[in-house]
């Protein structure tokens, strides 16, 4: 039995590196519009954004299949196009992904899926993308679905 | 702007029980973001410092509560930025 | 660098309780500090009996009872959440210490994160 809580050291984060992890999808959750808001604000801040890290129900603002009506704001290709533009990793957890049917063509290759529908510029990559931001300091930010 | 020891964010209605886990959780010093959904909760909230109680702005407008909230607390994408940057430590419920 | 990752959700009927195991699992394998609190409906994972195979499911017990070995610090689990649940001692897991959610617990730690 662990008898007691483990002592933390506490460090207080540099803030001018962000990452965004968002969980929540697209049309189900408010969450990739609050975090695009925010990403834009925070750019124009000159804060620098070092990686989106999509986890969850939030790997499918990745995919390139996703066609919503004509009079509604294109979430998908909102975000591909903001990440492009300023030059932002945007990775989707590969294991969150394969369950929820988001590939890659070297996925789709590896499991003989009949075709790939990740949206450029997302890549696929594992939780230690996450890892990395948590350990180097950047200030992660959480974006979950609001019910 | 004054420096916050932790920002909660808080997305959630006040049903949601990680609404009840977050208000819990809030300390002295501490400063309470209220987005999406969470906004409504400017229909009930008292007790808390109002110094260090913010609504984003256009959540506010779009479900019809911005006159609900004195203006000074209540900020735009840019403000969030700013809370997110300043806080020493940020957690979203 | 410490973490606290928050599970809020009951098991089975949601994948963010697992998604979250993962979180917490990626962080010990990379030896930076992590601590599981388990709240809410989400102190259900830590009952012990568990048996998902006509769920169809993996039993989240046995991942559990290798969190130590993995390396996370601490299982936690909320107080009033398991007087809720008639989670008592004899009923809980091995290795889970009972604590309270609050300032004192989420102050302890660099990072406090949920998994969805």
């Amino acid at each position: 039995m662990i008898s007691s809580l483990p002592e933390q050291t506490k460090t207080p984060a540099p803030a001018g590196v962000f990452t965004l992890v968002i969980t929540g999808a697209p049309y189900s959750s408010q969450a990739p519009q609050t975090a695009l808001r925010f990403a834009r604000a925070a750019l124009a801040a000159n804060k620098r954004i070092d990686r989106v890290f999509l986890y969850g129900d939030g790997v499918h603002l990745a995919s390139s299949l996703s066609a919503p009506p004509s009079d509604e704001l294109n979430l998908c290709d909102a975000w591909s196009v903001f990440l492009t533009e300023n030059h932002i990793a945007g990775v989707a957890c590969i294991a969150s992904a394969l369950r929820r049917g988001l590939v890659d063509e070297s996925e789709m290759q590896r499991y003989q899926l009949t075709a790939s529908n990740l949206r450029a510029p997302f890549e696929i990559a594992g939780l230690g993308e996450w890892v990395d931001s948590m350990a180097t300091g950047s200030r992660v930010l959480y974006f979950h679905k609001g019910a | 702007m004054i420096t916050l020891k932790t920002l909660h964010i808080l997305n959630k209605p006040p049903e949601h029980s990680r609404y009840r886990l977050c208000l819990r959780a809030i300390g002295p010093g501490d400063g309470l973001l209220l987005t999406e959904n969470g906004v409504l909760a400017v229909t009930r909230l008292s007790g808390i410092d109002s110094e260090r109680c913010f609504a984003l702005a256009a959540d506010l407008e779009a479900r019809g509560l911005s006159s609900q909230v004195s203006t000074d607390q209540t900020v735009s994408f840019d403000g969030m930025v700013d809370l997110t940057a300043s806080a020493e430590n940020v957690i979203s419920w | 660098m410490s973490t606290l990752i928050i599970i809020d959700q009951p098991p089975y009927g949601s994948w963010e309780g697992r998604e979250a195991l993962d979180m917490a699992f990626s962080l010990a394998a990379f030896d930076q500090p992590v601590s599981l609190l388990f709240c809410g409906a989400g102190v259900n994972w830590l009952r012990k009996g568990q048996d998902a195979a006509e769920v169809q499911q993996k039993s989240i017990e046995r991942n559990l009872a290798a969190a130590p070995v993995f390396g996370v610090e601490a299982l936690l689990a909320d107080r009033s959440a398991c007087d809720q649940y008639g989670l008592d001692d004899a009923a809980l897991l091995d290795h889970v210490t009972i604590t309270d959610l609050g300032k004192e617990l989420t102050g302890r730690f660099d990072h406090v994160a949920f998994a969805g």
